[in-house]
């Protein structure tokens, strides 16, 4: 049996599109669900829950073009986040001021401030092992928080930095109404969100498509044969991870326009952010951009509404006290979840379905 | 063949997606040196290795005296008397001469403590370098203490693979001698590439061809006919 | 000509380097206070370095990255936590025997207890994912998410402060010297731990197996060792180690919380690389330098005590990528 070639698995993958009509009907669906939330779901709560989804399914996604696409674990996506919303809040609140141009400001630095991050621990980290990059991004996104913690003369230490919103982003604007709404400043940051983050998601998809996409698969998938092509795979994982930063401080920034809010726990913490991400991308299926959106979705939804859980279990079973202690540690669920997924569905929930054709012999 | 110690049949092995032993039958008997022989990439090392169990047989069977063993894990294979020489020899290059022997003997009494000795008058250069680190050994050296390593339990099956690789023919003469010796008491299944090496100890032979049995039969007929040996083993028919 | 002669002794030469550096903080601090900071860096080494040898003779027999040592550690020190609470009296009583006596039955207690946790971890988690780094990371990464949540159901989610023996709480003065005695435990330990894992590697049958091994693991199952039982072993072995590592580190700086195990997992990582994965004498040195680096830095820079740990890893992958010493050592 004669494995199928780069070439024939394109094309494979191209037929495979075409009957993916149903799940282009689908995500039309959702996309059309986001537009509509503000209007169906108007209790902030929701649309919370909703940005969050956004964000983190992109934020997801680009952290997927390293692990999925190009094969290697960061643990330095959290900091990249936190770098861009620091970026923001920045120049919109400790050194500058609520203006568009800060605003636009506060990309473009995040952006070149990442990106030359990404290049340098590339370059330090890839000429040895890959397994090294993560125990050194590990180790990098650890020193981020304690200097940002430690240095609070210049970033406002655990107290963080707040910020306000220009213009027509602020909270104190409006618009008057639209359909039943009031258009507030918070409505309107959100389709910009929402737009922003279909764009990033839109420029992803196309990277992985591109013929340097391909090229990374292929490296992830055999890299000794790759190597055989010159030492350019070190090159290529270079471009392909700088790429997922950026994208990664891009979202960040987003989010801190959301937030109005930075501090070093929250948007850059390991154990918080970074954790969500894994258990996200794992459960919603590595090496798909989109599996990101349904392990944001399934986490964001569950960790929201879990406390309503809680209740209703104290409510259904109120003898059971092993039960509510373990509901309580929610996490210890999503931790053997975690592990279930990596050793049963290790392409995650989408990858599982899609991963129909033939399949690699995988030594256990 | 009733008294084969070995016997494969139709054994297919699979390295990631490349089919390379695609049904290799064959039999070792008692008391004689079977060769399997061929050109680089004919699926040689993969059977041996096979038979170890160090690469999973995806279909076919092998019998060691009578009992199937392709689905045994290698330390059960190898305690089973099967010794096993690889191709790279596969010596500890950071530990001592002695301790690689000790990593090789299963048991330690009278009995095997004999063999040592046994072993050590036949390399005389291993009892030389006894402290010394394996890995400063030179290549014949090794060589000899790989061979050593796998006889040292009571080994009835020996499986070396190419021994004479990479070694001067003055040393190869050595190794010849060895495996001669060896053969009173083991059953030796060798893979070579090396016609002459596998002339001179070799009494069956199995030529290997993209990963099937091709031909077999007694080495004298092989020595005799110059055909197959250019067809299948790259030798030219214009020798001296 | 001078880039041979840095390539074939850059570990010596490292070494003297080092050497030399931690010889520099002598100009800034007075004597006296740079012995006591000598003696907590030699002792938060020696910490480090069990948690440390337990992940580097992991990774260099098994080729398993394992994420979840912080995870042992943390687990270690809770046991060691219960022990202390159960036998209060004898942690409280005046009497050296007794706190010793206590002391070795915590780390006794803690060793085996993760020991089993970790034959378990090893055949339930880590078996499935050989040969794949990527996998064992998530999956190790997992286990330690379920571990200390674990803790947590167990032992409830606060910080709780760990009670000292109190012999161990005491300091000697030794000519306005103050030396903690617990520190010199700390180090004695250490240096004891080294000296017995040396010798089981070097000198039992067992050990010379395990550094074969490390060479070439199918060859030593080609030899009729069973290596599968070969790795659980040595995993709940390093288990073990952190184990032993994290009560010492728990009565060392007074507390045990659920998350301890992240902190020191990263101060581990760190040690390997710089010290060399698979070489036990390698996260000893590694961890020395991390150590005492840590604590005259903390002194003099406070902030950048942090730092100059990952500084010293960065230079180290710049000139010599795969660490001071050879995995085997």
């Amino acid at each position: 049996m004669a494995e199928a070639t780069p070439v024939q698995m394109f094309h494979m993958e191209e037929k495979r599109r075409q009957y993916r009509r149903a799940g282009s009907y689908l995500k039309i669906c959702v996309l059309a669900l986001f537009i509509l939330v503000p209007f169906l779901f108007p209790s902030f709560k929701t649309v919370d829950l909703a940005v969050q989804i956004i964000i983190f399914g992109a934020l997801v996604a680009s952290f997927d073009i390293l692990l999925g696409y190009t094969g290697i674990l960061s643990f330095g996506h959290g900091m990249f986040f936190g770098m861009g919303a620091y970026c923001m809040a920045f120049l919109l609140g400790k050194y500058g001021m609520p203006s568009y141009s800060n605003l636009v400001f506060g990309f473009m630095v995040a952006a070149a401030a990442s990106a030359i991050l990404a290049m340098l621990i590339s370059f330090l980290t890839l000429r040895v092992k890959a397994i090294f990059f993560a125990m050194i991004t590990l180790a990098i996104a650890e020193l981020a928080i304690v200097l940002a913690t430690k240095l609070s003369g210049l970033t406002g230490g655990e107290d963080g930095i707040s910020f306000m919103m220009p213009g027509i982003f602020s909270v104190a604007f409006s618009t008057g109404n639209f359909m039943g709404i009031e258009i507030t400043g918070k409505i309107i940051t959100y389709y910009f969100i929402l737009l922003s983050c279909l764009g990033l998601f839109l420029m992803m998809l196309r990277f992985t498509h591109s013929p340097l996409g391909r090229v990374l698969q292929a490296i992830r998938d055999n890299t000794q044969r790759a190597e055989a092509l010159g030492n350019r795979t070190f090159v290529y994982q270079s471009i392909s991870i700088t790429f997922g930063c950026v994208m990664a401080a891009l979202i960040g920034c987003l989010y801190a326009m959301w937030m109005e809010y930075v501090n070093p726990e929250s948007s850059l913490g390991v154990m918080t952010i970074m954790l969500d991400v894994l258990l996200m991308v794992i459960i919603g299926g590595m090496g798909t951009l989109y599996g990101g959106i349904i392990g944001a979705a399934f986490l964001k939804i569950t960790q929201t509404f879990l406390p309503d859980l809680q209740s209703l279990a104290k409510d259904l079973f109120p003898e059971a006290v092993l039960l509510h202690n373990i509901l309580e540690r929610w996490l210890l669920l999503f931790g053997i979840l975690f592990i279930l997924v990596v050793i049963f569905f290790p392409k995650g929930v989408i990858g599982s379905v899609k991963d129909r054709g033939p399949r690699k012999k995988n030594v256990p | 063949m009733n008294n084969s110690i070995l016997k494969a049949e139709g054994v297919h092995t699979f390295i990631e997606q490349h089919h390379i032993l695609q049904g290799v039958s064959f039999a070792a008997r008692a008391d004689a040196v079977t060769v399997l022989i061929g050109r680089n990439g004919a699926g040689k090392s993969t059977t041996l290795k096979t038979v170890m169990g160090l690469l999973p047989a995806a279909k076919g069977k092998i019998f060691y005296r009578g009992k199937e063993i392709q689905k045994n894990k290698p330390y059960e294979i190898a305690r089973m008397g099967i010794g096993f020489v690889p191709e790279h020899m596969g010596i500890f290059s950071e530990l001592t001469v002695e301790e690689n022997m000790r990593v090789a003997m299963l048991v330690e009494n009278d009995a095997s403590a004999r063999r040592l000795e046994r072993i050590l008058t036949m390399f005389s250069a291993l009892k030389k370098f006894w402290k010394s680190k394996a890995g400063n050994l030179s290549g014949g050296q090794k060589q000899m203490l790989a061979i050593a390593r796998a006889i040292v339990n009571d080994t009835s099956l020996l499986l070396i693979d190419e021994p004479s690789k990479g070694l001067a023919p003055i040393i190869v003469d050595v190794v010849i001698d060895s495996i001669n010796q060896i053969k009173e008491r083991s059953v030796v299944v060798l893979v070579e590439q090396n016609f002459y090496m596998a002339r001179s100890v070799g009494d069956d032979f199995f030529i290997l061809d993209d990963g099937m049995v091709v031909k077999s039969g007694g080495m004298e007929e092989l020595a005799q006919n110059e055909e197959l040996q250019s067809r299948y083993l790259g030798i030219s028919k214009i020798e001296d | 000509m001078a880039e041979t002669i840095f390539k074939r002794w850059s570990q010596e030469l490292t070494l003297a380097g080092a050497g030399i550096l931690f010889l520099l903080p002598l100009f800034e601090i007075q004597p006296k206070t740079y012995l006591t900071l000598t003696i907590a860096g030699l002792a938060m080494g020696m910490l480090l370095f069990l948690v440390a040898s337990g992940v580097s003779i992991i990774f260099g027999l098994m080729d398993v990255l394992n994420f979840a040592h912080g995870a042992l550690f943390a687990w270690g020190a809770y046991v060691g936590f219960s022990v202390f609470q159960l036998l209060m009296k004898w942690v409280e009583a005046d009497s050296v025997l007794k706190n010793f006596a206590v002391f070795l039955m915590a780390m006794a207690a803690a060793m085996i207890a993760v020991a089993v946790l970790g034959i378990i971890l090893e055949r339930v988690v880590v078996r499935r994912v050989y040969g794949n780094h990527l996998f064992q990371i998530l999956i190790t990464f997992g286990a330690t998410i379920v571990l200390v949540e674990l803790i947590r159901v167990f032992w409830g989610p606060n910080d709780e402060v760990m009670i000292v023996p109190h012999t161990f709480s005491r300091n000697w003065d030794i000519m306005d010297v103050v030396i903690s005695k617990y520190r010199i435990i700390c180090i004695f330990l250490g240096a004891i731990v080294y000296g017995v894992i040396q010798l089981i590697l070097k000198k039992t049958k067992l050990g010379t197996i395990v550094r074969a091994g490390v060479e070439d693991r199918d060859m030593v199952q080609a030899m009729g060792h069973n290596i599968y039982l070969l790795f659980t072993g040595v995993f709940a072995a390093g288990a073990g180690l952190a184990a032993l590592g994290g009560v010492a580190m728990s009565i060392f700086s007074l507390q045990v919380y659920p998350d301890m195990g992240g902190t020191y997992l990263l101060f581990a990582f760190i040690v390997v690389i710089i010290g060399g994965l698979g070489s036990v004498t390698g996260s000893l040195v590694g961890a020395l330098i991390v150590g005492l680096s840590y604590n005259y830095v903390a002194y003099l820079v406070p902030w950048a005590a942090a730092g100059v740990n990952v500084l010293i890893m960065i230079i180290i992958l710049l000139i010599r990528p795969t660490g001071l010493f050879q995995a085997g050592k």
